[in-house]
């Protein structure tokens, strides 16, 4: 149920951001719990054009800082990796989700409650940014 | 076509068998150390906490944006999932214990809580730290500082299991399904139980 009511939630939102050939869907930040010193931003970044783009940066004026950032675990130990690149192919879509890439954002300002809106600023290779409006909200826990 | 259906019946035992991994029973149940951690309300936790109920312990650190939310996440769905297969008073109770004590002292009681009322979030020395990490076989690294002062944290992603008795019996792995987490952890009750009745 809670799934579902997720999934719709999720399909009702618009593509929030474009720019020429990259589109940005479903931009989030899992509510985080008090004390939490850094949030996560997530959403799905196409390329529809039919050059490469690169992601290089990100900024996020909520914040002190913000990172592009991997998860990995490797041996059962939780590692985390800043890039400093993420290629995005012509038609290729990436996703940053938990687990894999993410956008690490260090020290919010302020608390944020469930439905808040965090300004993102992507940065490109090609000097191009994008602005990206990512919602806060509560992460869903079932099984898969 | 029929060794089609062998190879794909094949790969999908195979993929189910691995989606049934949430957790490894140890051969022998390890003894804990004594230990003493709290947080910024000096509220305790002790290995004399340990006494009596079942406890899950995750090492982790508030920086964290991504793992550490994820999994006290799926511990609080999967300990509700665990309610619905044993007793009130065998719920296991989870405990975060912060690594980076010098950055999460002063905010650790709250983490913990936002996830479940029961949860407690707690840090300490390191010496108390360490001595509870390589009882429970479990690892850490603080990573060096940029020029900003800001470092990383590493840290084992598997959940400790304690039992009532004080000794650490299993270990949680990623990723945490709450279904198949909750079905392990009834389980290992249940071999917990029979070895005390025996």
């Amino acid at each position: 149920m809670k799934r579902s009511l997720l999934a719709l939630a999720l399909s009702v939102l618009p593509a929030l951001a474009a720019a020429g050939d990259l589109t940005v869907d479903h931009p989030m930040v899992p509510l985080a719990p008090p004390g939490s010193m850094a949030h996560a931003a997530f959403f799905t970044i196409t390329n529809t054009g039919d050059t490469p783009r690169s992601l290089i940066g990100v900024t996020a004026p909520g914040y002190h800082m913000a990172h592009i950032h991997r998860s990995e675990e490797i041996n059962g130990v939780a590692t985390m990796q800043a890039m400093h690149q993420v290629d995005i192919a012509p038609g290729q879509s990436v996703t940053f989700e938990h687990g894999g890439l993410h956008i690490m954002l260090m020290h919010p300002a302020a608390p944020l409650a469930e439905g808040a809106e965090v300004p993102l600023e992507l940065k490109f290779a090609n000097g191009e940014t994008l602005s990206v409006t990512a919602t806060v909200m509560r992460m869903m826990h079932g099984s898969s | 076509m029929r060794w089609l259906a062998a190879l794909m019946l094949a790969l999908g035992l195979t993929t189910g068998a691995q989606a049934q991994v949430q957790g490894v029973e140890l051969d022998a149940p390890v003894v804990l150390p004594s230990f003493a951690f709290s947080d910024e309300n000096a509220a305790s936790f002790t290995d004399a906490d340990l006494t009596g109920q079942w406890t899950l312990i995750m090492f982790g650190f508030l920086s964290c944006p991504d793992v550490c939310p994820f999994t006290l996440g799926n511990l609080e769905a999967a300990v509700a999932e665990t309610g619905m297969r044993v007793r009130p008073d065998n719920l296991p109770r989870v405990v975060f214990i912060s690594v980076d004590p010098a950055r999460d002292a002063d905010y650790i009681s709250e983490y913990a809580r936002f996830f479940h009322p029961d949860f407690i979030s707690v840090t300490g020395a390191r010496d108390q730290i360490d001595a509870l990490v390589t009882a429970t076989d479990s690892f850490y690294r603080l990573m060096p500082p940029d020029n900003t002062g800001y470092y990383e944290v590493q840290h084992s992603s598997a959940v400790s299991v304690i039992a009532p008795d004080g000794t650490l019996r299993a270990k949680l792995q990623p990723p945490f399904d709450p279904g198949l987490t909750a079905e392990f952890l009834a389980r290992l009750q249940i071999s917990y139980r029979k070895e005390l009745s025996q």
